[in-house]
């Protein structure tokens, strides 16, 4: 019995009305605000159990925790059928989507050793700088910003620098309590994953302006991050003896790090959905508003800052302050009519040099399916659902508490409203994209 | 023709656009600067 109905003709989907391409847009810009609450909240997981862990092992375990994430809730949304067919139209987008992954697990970990040299507050505003980069390629790459007049291109540039300012001087209210007995390394390390993860977004948005499925893109996106950070592992502990030796060593701990990964696949998976509807342009400035929410989990769960001067909070309020102005102000500049004609440019282009299905690549544009394009679950996808949740639960299970101190009241706070914007831009998602 | 002869020279010719396209270069020139970058600072 075949779970696949799909058949090679080719269907003309009509290009989207301008009501429907703001409706995509406001959508995009959702997402990458929700993108931005998870991925902000993916860190805490990660805050309760890192004393005494090599980064390497940090990375790979949040990994490990991403790939095994990635086969619960998605493959609910859509199954393993609908990913394979998916791949079997843009093909070539494997290549595409392990090449991000293996950039995304190197920039992780340059991301653990900045922190351990110069401490969160300093290392997050600059790779966060990642986003800048990344507008350059939209613009250079994928015609973002073209056509899109003098107001937006200084709202989305303006806010841009905004959140960057923000950013300082959010570092700057910092300085005193961070770690930093390498600070040249940290700062280049943190620098060098915002260059990685900055051009981790070329891939992205060749893909999703080819038509590609973000939950079809993070399979591979997955498998190329679980590669990539192996390699890492093995080569950092010297063989798979010691490896095994140092994870069995930390099980007790190993959840909350793939818990940081659980949350972190959600975040990723929204973040995805803005760059696909609103570009990298104000997809990805958005979703680096994990910042903020960051913030918000140190200082108000966690107690950092406790004890800081008025001075210190004076620069923490201006700080979020300025960063909220930027993501406002890139909230309100997204694509008009002729940008977004310069975008379907882009994505002819891409679907005719690799000769893919000009309706695939117009109807998923639009946030809609090709009728011949219907995928059903199998029992298959059950399964795996099943065993991924199982493995979970099953490291939580053998979990030790962690002794850090936490504000319990905040933390729920903080945990309702991230499921809050969740389901809200969830269903939306669902109700005008089917997650497409 | 048999699906073999068409699909092999196919692959060849994906193969060859992704290796002259320049949104292929870019990231695999970044990616490997980065694990230059991390072998310094691990």
């Amino acid at each position: 019995m075949t779970a696949l109905s799909e058949s090679p003709a080719v269907y003309a989907a009509p290009v989207p009305d301008a009501r429907r391409v703001r409706t995509l847009q406001t959508l995009g810009i959702m997402c990458g605000l929700t993108a931005g609450a998870w991925l902000g909240a993916a860190e805490a997981p990660t805050k309760l159990v890192t004393a005494g862990l090599s980064p390497v092992l940090i990375s790979l375990v949040m990994v490990i925790g991403v790939f095994i994430a990635r086969w619960t809730l998605p493959t609910l949304i859509h199954g393993t059928a609908y990913v394979a067919a998916d791949l079997r139209q843009a093909p070539h987008l494997i290549v595409w989507a392990i090449l991000a992954g293996c950039m995304w697990a190197v920039a992780n970990t340059l991301t653990v050793y900045a922190v351990r040299d110069v401490g969160l507050s300093i290392a997050f505003p600059l790779w966060n700088s990642n986003s800048l980069l990344g507008i350059l390629w939209g613009v250079l790459f994928f015609d973002e910003l073209r056509g899109a007049g003098a107001r937006r291109l200084a709202g989305v540039l303006g806010g841009a620098l905004l959140m960057f300012v923000g950013a300082v001087i959010l570092t700057l209210a910092s300085a005193a309590h961070s770690a930093g007995a390498n600070a040249t390394r940290g700062v280049a390390a943190a620098l060098a994953a915002g260059a990685l993860w900055g051009t981790m977004y070329i891939p992205y948005r060749k893909a999703y302006l080819t038509g590609m499925n973000p939950l079809s893109f993070i399979t591979f996106f997955t498998v190329g991050e679980l590669g990539m950070m192996l390699v890492l592992a093995l080569t950092s502990t010297g063989s798979a003896g010691a490896l095994w030796g140092e994870l069995s060593g930390a099980r007790h701990l190993l959840f909350w790090i793939m818990a940081g990964g659980v949350v972190w696949v959600i975040g990723d998976l929204f973040q995805q959905y803005a760059v696909k509807y609103a570009g990298i342009t104000r997809g990805i400035p958005l979703s680096n508003s994990n910042q903020l929410w960051g913030l918000l989990w140190g200082v108000f769960v966690f107690g950092e800052l406790r004890g800081a001067g008025g001075g210190v909070l004076a620069k923490v309020v201006a700080g979020s302050l300025t960063m909220a102005s930027g993501t406002a102000l890139i909230a309100l500049s997204s694509a008009n009519e002729r940008e977004h004609e310069r975008w379907r440019a882009a994505a002819k282009r891409e679907g005719d040099r690799y000769g893919i299905d000009a309706g695939y690549t117009t109807a998923r544009g639009a946030g809609e399916e090709a009728p011949a394009f219907a995928a059903r679950r199998t029992p298959l996808d059950w399964v795996i659902v099943i065993a991924a949740t199982a493995i979970l639960v099953g490291f939580a299970a053998i979990a030790q508490r962690p002794s850090i101190a936490i504000h319990g009241g905040w933390a729920v706070a903080l945990v309702v409203a991230t499921l809050g914007v969740l389901a809200a831009c969830g269903v939306g998602l669902w109700r005008i994209t089917r997650f497409r | 023709m048999d699906e073999g002869s068409v699909t092999a020279p196919r692959r060849a010719t994906l193969a060859s656009l992704i290796l002259r396209d320049v949104q292929f270069w870019v990231p695999v020139v970044v990616l490997v600067l980065g694990l230059l970058a991390l072998r310094w600072v691990a």
